[in-house]
């Protein structure tokens, strides 16, 4: 791929100036050949702090049982299923990025993937932690797994979507988990050849014996193509199957059929939010900003801006049913998300998803760091409201009026949450600082072709449209990695 | 053949070489080196590898066997002689009586488990009210007193007995007086105990206290009539019902009776045949037969003596003098249309009035026996002895204990300390009696300022018998040994007293072969078993005599507005005292099953409030939950406000019986004292007075099991009509017919199940339900449900598998029903409420949401129409709960049974005993739901199967069922054309609660009908 030119009026994917493969091994891998940095160290303190309280508040529910939290007869799921949807959810920008987009040969997806990829194991992680402890008996967990057992002749009921959900949950990590590992191989290697003593001789085991001949890297590419072909469907299944928990469902404001598409959307818009904020940190921590440029930043944002309008149509489409439908429950709980007592819940939901991520229309909006990464985590907030919204403002004013009841949190419920969070970024950490942050073998293909320095020898080189190279120059602008200076002379 | 071949291994074999002679003698071909290993060689022995697989082997299989746990040892002793009539496993029912109703007590293994209405009680025919319901847990009450004591250290039954003896001895040498203090006492026996007991000391007096007294009611009897009785009164004799503040479908002297008897001229049967009586009813607070009424008139305790002076006038025709309109112009308006509709029904109407006043007593009177009512619905010649307190006897026997004249006091069922009016006067007075003792058999808060406690034997432990209706005795046996150290106080008595017989037991029988046997036709031994067997007799009744109001009504009307112009005084708020349906008089305050039963109307639990209007609530500006102090007759309490439709403007209501201080743990401190509001007042105690209220700034939240009121015109939860409306139309909006939508036929995913057999299904009528919880306590009791006190029901997590829903609907200028919170927001009127109750349980549908959504399997659907809850499948996911659209799904959130933090009835041993060892407790994380009494079925279907027949309709009945006082609960087999639940969901006005859900309900509901016409308020 190296060989040719690529158009100039692509912006670059790596910028910088002398950026050969060896500097690009050489800043990928300085957070994990040297010693944290305070940043780190903090970022790990209060990390792992909130991981500490995960565990206290996960033991306590444990201990003293499901009553810890705030639910009763009529709420029997709140902030656990709010959770561990939202978390699916942000799992989902992972594969999309390392499957979708390989497939469809997006080549910027290689600066991002390796850490989407890593997020989404974490936050499935997160989301299979909720689903063990809300349960009443938590120890009874391999219950709902289909595994021959000596009660004579009882089976699980495959009719129920939360047996779908044991079934897409796990597939879905698994899938992930190994195509994450197969791209991290040629990586591990490198770590390997460049490491000394008994760290060499732990990359060297999990690099699988990586040769770096042609046939490995042959079979390495076709692997991934596979799995990728394996993960796409998945991006869809994995939330169209959390969706039908609720879709299957009688509960009005659950029982929807745009449910499917609505979440898939919707997770794809949280998990690209989630990748912004962590990226846009990450960076400028590690030093990244010439391998994660400012298209990145502007592509992503673009996909949020079309998953966030997905929602929003499929907000305004759930109210028209609900209208147009004239069943009288239906209306009731619409109506009930704006008037009824968690009037609130519901504003920060449509106002967090649809009306704030219709600013990235604005191109200033897009490419500003600062503002992307504010409404990165505007979205996550809006998310999580979404799915409190849809599940307890829905469960708390079903039927039957006499069983209509308030869900209040405790802190219990508020520990597990926060301390979930705690457990993703002590584990995305952790992740820095053993695995490269990035793909490197995949961002060192593209150099040749997509960087700032091919690009600019092109220039150099002239005879290039007049038109296009001012398109460029242009859109060089808002990159905070690139000096126009440069640019002045030629 | 026999062979004689020899196999040999090998040459050293055959040969027999010395050296495998000498290896032969060994079982293992080399030694095992364990004096090697022992010496201290271990496993550098000679041959360490194998020696440490042995070792190893030895090791895993010793720590295996080591490791096996132990099994639980439970010291299930068989019996080493069995008892006649005991089977484990099998239950034994004896008959008994709880407040003179006639009552079976199930035993199981010999311990009462459940109280059940005895199908022939003349009383109610079976239904019992929850609180006797309950009764059966304060048996097992771990807090009763295990033994005598004597200023409050432990005493032996002998000793009390020297002791008592000597000091009544020489009281009645003293000639100063002696009391028995009893709340009233309708057995026979006990009365001739007491009788003896008085023949013996002739200084002693016995006087009845009932903390809520009728003392009113008999006195104006005597005025009018020259008969200090309480009448027996007949609900179902009445066409038009007109009651002033009288509770009589909650509280008020015969509930349980009476709601059967309402409910005859309103239920199903009376429907199909055109007839349903009228019910108008004048109350200050909502009360559950206000509730209930057709129409509803809120009027203030001080109207009500001019309500009822207009009444008379508009009745008879002449204006009583001093008879004003009302200024409440809308109840001003009802008393002419109501005199009217009793005219029109003349000697079928009945009126009733809960004052305990006499002058308005005497006013009702002269009402009834204009409208001759007198040896139609009321009956005086075979009157009703469940009440007989003189509150006038007692205030004077207060003054006279101050005053030192009394010398021995007896208290029997008598908490004075606690629910007289001036118990400061009590507590002053008793310090100069001598010889003070109790029969409590808690040390409350009487007991606990006497010199003795002789602690009585629960009615479950006791022999004695009940007369609670003239002609009607039923006899009381124990069904169980006495607990604790305890002694019956009639037995006590006639030890005291030195009878000669000393025996209870004996004295009962005597007295039932001289006196009663014969009342039923019975005599000797084979009279005796049989009425063991039958559980009472009836005697014929007393002729009915003539009465007619002849009394001059002038001074009485006077006596009447000076009271209502006292209590209308000034600005003061008008406080009406009320009894609610599970705490009644707080006797059995330490009862958690009472405790947690949700108040019918309020739905409040644990708690007493004060019970504000609507609109008074605004303009005083509380909020629910804020606490209020209450002040008048010199008395003060704070008790958190709660909003309360229907509840007249200007008053407040608060209920007695709680405040408990030495009820037990469960009971003590629950709510405010509000008995010493109580004033007395020409001889009776009154039960309204005038208060002033301030906002003490705290807010003490109340626990409700439902806080939405209103049914927001959701018409396929609730239906109802009016009486015109159904006399056009049967069907009305059911719309069953031709024209009825049938949810099931787009059928898609379901899988029909075939019921081949049996199919269980219900219907209940809401127009026979009064909504009195009986029910929910009844299901508690067979159950074991578990009671999870005030905070978890404040957190919405009570664990009832029945609830009885109640929503308001509000006039709009008589529009009719207003059942939208965004439209009630607007309205100005907020008294002129109707109410209906929804006993809502699980529907058993046949296509049930809960099904199809349970991961695990742990909730299906059986062959004969159930769905069923596999508790110790469940993984506690709670999505079938979430899926349920009637909300009928428990979680054990917590493990109710040995939380410490929720220490409740159920942990202790002893309580435990109280369980239904046919229903399995449930453990924590574990859903778990209505199973329609699952194992009651079980049970029929069984003894039909023993008895080689087939189950008949009428064999089974469902705890709720079987309790409902009002038989609004039919249960039986869809299958059986001719079972009565058949006959019951072929009525017109069957409707399934959601059935256009398509979950196809087991649960077919009656459409509530009012008695009204449209035209009117």
């Amino acid at each position: 791929m190296a060989s040719h030119s690529e158009s100039i009026i692509r912006e670059p994917l790596i910028t910088g100036k002398d950026i050969t493969y060896a500097k690009i091994t050489n800043d990928i891998l300085r957070p994990v050949e040297n010693m944290p940095g305070r940043a780190w160290w903090i970022g790990f303190t209060i990390a792992s702090l909130g991981a500490c309280l995960w565990v206290f508040s996960v033991s306590w529910t444990f201990w003293y049982g499901i009553g810890e939290w705030g639910l009763n007869k009529t709420v029997g799921w709140a902030w656990d299923i709010t959770g561990f949807v939202w978390w699916v959810g942000i799992g989902h920008a992972g594969t999309l990025i390392s499957a979708i987009l390989l497939l469809f040969r997006q080549n910027w997806r290689n600066s991002i993937n390796r850490s989407a990829e890593a997020m989404t194991i974490f936050a499935v992680i997160c989301a299979a932690t909720y689903v063990v402890s809300h349960m009443g008996r938590p120890w009874l967990a391999y219950w709902p797994l289909p595994l021959p057992n000596q009660f004579g002749s009882i089976w699980i009921n495959f009719n129920s979507p939360l047996v779908w959900d044991v079934f897409a949950i796990s597939t879905y990590f698994s899938v992930s988990l190994v195509f994450w590992y197969t791209g991290l191989l040629p990586d591990l290697a490198t770590i390997r050849d460049r490491a000394t003593g008994i760290r060499r001789k732990i990359y060297s085991v999990c690099s699988f014996g990586w040769t770096g001949s042609v046939k490995t890297w042959q079979r390495f590419e076709t692997v991934c193509l596979i799995l990728a072909g394996i993960s796409t469907p998945l991006v869809l299944s994995v939330h169209t199957i959390v969706s039908m928990d609720f879709a299957t469902s009688l509960v009005p404001g659950w029982h929807t059929t745009i449910f499917p598409p609505y979440f898939v959307a919707g997770a794809i818009f949280s998990g690209f939010a989630m990748v912004q904020t962590l990226l846009l940190v990450a960076r400028k921590v590690l030093g990244l900003e010439n391998y994660i440029t400012m298209f990145h930043i502007e592509a992503m944002n673009k996909i949020i801006l079309l998953t966030g309008s997905i929602v929003g149509v499929a907000y305004l489409t759930e109210f028209f049913i609900a209208y147009y439908s004239g069943g009288e429950y239906e209306q009731y709980t619409f109506l009930n998300r704006f008037i009824g007592p968690y009037w609130w819940a519901g504003c920060m939901m449509y106002g967090c998803n649809v009306l704030m991520t219709q600013l990235m229309w604005f191109k200033k909006v897009r490419t500003n760091i600062q503002i992307s990464w504010v409404l990165s985590i505007v979205v996550n907030i809006g998310m999580w409201f979404e799915r409190f919204v849809i599940i307890v403002t829905s469960l708390h004013r079903d039927f039957v009026p006499s069983s209509w009841a308030m869900f209040y949190p405790t802190w219990v419920d508020m520990s597990v949450f926060v301390g979930s969070i705690g457990l993703f970024f002590t584990m995305f950490l952790l992740f820095i600082r053993v695995f490269p942050s990035i793909a490197m073998a995949e961002v060192k293909l593209i150099l040749k072709s997509s960087s700032e320095q091919a690009k600019k020898k092109l220039l150099e080189h002239g005879g290039l449209d007049k038109e296009q190279v001012e398109f460029y120059k242009e859109a060089l602008v808002p990159f905070d990695s690139v000096e126009m200076a440069d640019y002045e002379k030629i | 053949m026999d062979s004689n071949k020899k196999y040999w291994k090998g040459l050293e074999e055959l040969n027999k070489t010395p050296e495998f002679v000498e290896k032969n003698k060994h079982e293992f071909a080399e030694p095992i080196p364990i004096e090697d290993v022992l010496a201290g060689g271990g496993l550098g022995g000679k041959t360490p590898r194998r020696d440490f697989l042995k070792a190893l082997g030895f090791g895993v299989g010793a720590v295996t066997l080591a490791a096996c746990q132990k099994v639980p040892v439970h010291k299930s002793i068989p019996y080493l002689i069995k008892p006649e009539d005991v089977t484990p496993g099998v239950a034994n029912y004896y008959s008994s009586t709880y407040d003179g109703h006639a009552i079976l007590v199930k035993t199981r293994e010999g311990r009462p488990i459940k109280i059940e209405g005895n199908p022939n009680d003349i009383l109610s025919k079976g239904g019992l009210s929850g609180q006797a319901q309950a009764s059966v847990l304060d048996l097992y009450d771990v807090n009763r007193l295990k033994n005598p004591m004597k200023d409050k250290s432990d005493y032996g039954w002998g000793q009390a007995d020297d002791f008592v003896k000597s000091e009544l001895a020489a009281i009645k040498a003293g000639g100063k007086k002696i009391a028995i203090i009893s709340s009233t006492i309708s057995s026979p026996s006990t009365l001739a105990v007491i009788a003896d007991f008085i023949a013996q000391f002739p200084n002693a007096k016995h006087i009845s206290y009932d903390a809520v007294s009728y003392t009113g009611i008999i006195q104006s009897n005597q005025n009018s009539f020259n008969k200090a009785v309480l009448p027996h009164y007949s609900f179902d004799k009445a066409d038009v019902i007109v009651s002033f503040g009288a509770d009589f479908l909650g509280t008020w002297i015969s509930p349980a009776e009476f709601i059967r008897q309402y409910v005859q001229n309103r239920n199903n049967k009376s429907l199909q045949s055109k007839k349903m009586s009228r019910h108008i009813q004048f109350e200050t607070g909502m009360s559950i037969t206000g509730t209930n009424a057709d129409v509803r008139i809120p009027i203030k305790p001080s109207e009500e003596g001019m309500a009822l002076i207009n009444l008379y006038s508009a009745i008879s025709g002449t204006a009583l003098p001093g008879a004003r309109p009302l200024k409440n112009n809308i109840a001003d308006k009802a008393i002419t249309l109501v005199a009217k509709e009793l005219l029109a029904a003349k000697g079928k109407a009945l009126v009733v009035a809960g004052s305990n006043d006499v002058a308005t007593q005497v006013l009702v009177n002269a009402i009834n026996s204009l409208l001759g009512s007198y040896g139609n619905t009321i009956d005086l010649d075979n009157p009703s002895h469940q009440y007989a307190g003189n509150d006038k006897e007692f205030a004077d026997f207060v003054s006279e204990m101050k005053g030192g004249e009394v010398d021995a006091l007896f208290f029997l069922n008598a908490n004075p300390v606690y629910d007289y009016y001036n118990s400061k006067d009590i507590i002053e007075g008793l310090k100069k009696v001598r010889l003070k003792v109790s029969f409590a058999d808690h040390s409350d808060e009487t007991a606990s300022v006497c010199n003795i406690i002789a602690p009585n034997n629960y009615y479950l432990e006791s022999w004695g018998d009940d007369n609670a209706i003239e002609g009607y005795y039923t006899i009381l046996q124990p069904t169980i040994n006495p607990v604790y150290d305890t002694r019956q106080a009639e037995h006590s008595l006639l030890i005291w007293s030195d009878n000669a017989v000393k025996d209870y037991y004996t004295y009962v029988r005597n007295n039932w072969d001289k006196n009663l046997l014969a009342k039923g036709g019975l005599s000797g031994r084979g009279g005796w078993e049989t009425l063991l067997q039958t559980g009472f007799v009836k005697a014929a009744e007393n002729p009915k005599g003539a009465y007619t109001f002849g009394r001059d009504l002038n001074g009485v009307v006077q006596t009447v507005l000076d009271h209502s112009a006292q209590l209308a005084d000034g600005d003061k708020v008008q406080l009406q005292l009320y009894q609610t349906v599970a705490m009644r008089d707080g006797k059995r305050a330490n009862n958690p099953w009472l405790q947690e039963l949700p108040d019918p109307v309020s739905k409040v639990t644990w708690d007493n409030f004060a019970a504000v209007s609507p609109s008074d609530m605004k303009k005083w500006g509380y909020e629910d939950g804020d606490v209020i102090k209450i002040e008048g007759n010199g008395y003060a309490i704070s008790l958190p406000a709660l909003s309360q439709p229907g509840q007249t403007q200007g008053t407040i209501s608060v209920a007695v019986g709680y405040g408990r201080t030495l009820a037990g743990p469960v009971g003590n401190n629950v709510g405010k004292n509000a008995f010493p509001f109580h004033s007395i007042r020409n001889g009776t105690f009154q039960t309204s007075a005038t208060v002033t209220l301030t906002k003490t700034g705290d807010n003490s939240p109340l626990s409700q099991t439902q806080t939405h009121h209103s049914i927001e015109g959701r018409n396929s939860i609730i239906k109802e009509a009016t009486f015109t409306e159904y006399l056009k139309n049967p069907a009305v909006r059911t719309g069953n017919g031709k024209d009825h939508k049938d949810y099931n036929e787009n059928n898609l995913f379901w899988q029909d199940y075939d019921h081949p057999q049996y199919n269980w299904v219900m219907a209940i009528d809401l127009n026979a339900c009064t909504g009195c919880g009986a029910c929910v306590v009844a299901c508690s009791a067979e159950n074991n449900v578990p009671v999870v006190g005030k905070a978890e029901v404040g957190r919405r997590r009570e664990m009832h598998w029945i609830r009885i829903d109640r929503y308001y609907s509000f006039n709009d200028n008589g529009q009719g029903g207003v059942t939208k919170e965004t439209e009630i927001a607007k309205l100005e009127d907020l008294d002129h409420v109707r109410v209906v109750y929804q006993p809502m349980l699980c529907q058993h549908c046949d296509h049930a949401p809960c099904e199809t959504v349970c991961p695990v399997l742990a909730t299906v659907h059986s062959s004969e129409g159930l769905n069923q809850m596999a508790y110790n499948r469940c993984v506690g996911t709670r999505y079938c709960a979430n899926n349920c659209p009637y909300k009928v799904r428990r979680f054990n959130w917590f493990n109710y049974w040995n939380d410490s933090r929720f220490e409740n009835y159920l942990q202790n041993d002893h309580t435990l005993l109280v369980l239904n060892p046919d229903v399995v407790t449930r453990f924590r994380g574990v859903m778990e739901k209505c199973s329609m009494c699952v194992q009651r079925i079980q049970a029929g279907k069984l003894k039909a199967k023993i008895e080689k027949r087939p189950v008949k309709d009428g064999d089974i009945k469902v705890a709720c069922q079987q309790t409902c006082p009002a038989n609004a609960i039919v249960f039986g087999n869809a299958n059986d054309p001719n079972s009565e639940v058949s006959k019951a969901l072929t009525s017109e006005r069957t409707y399934y609660v959601l059935e256009e859900l398509g979950v196809q309900p087991g649960i077919g509901y009656q459409v509530k009908i009012r008695n009204i016409s449209e035209t009117e308020a």
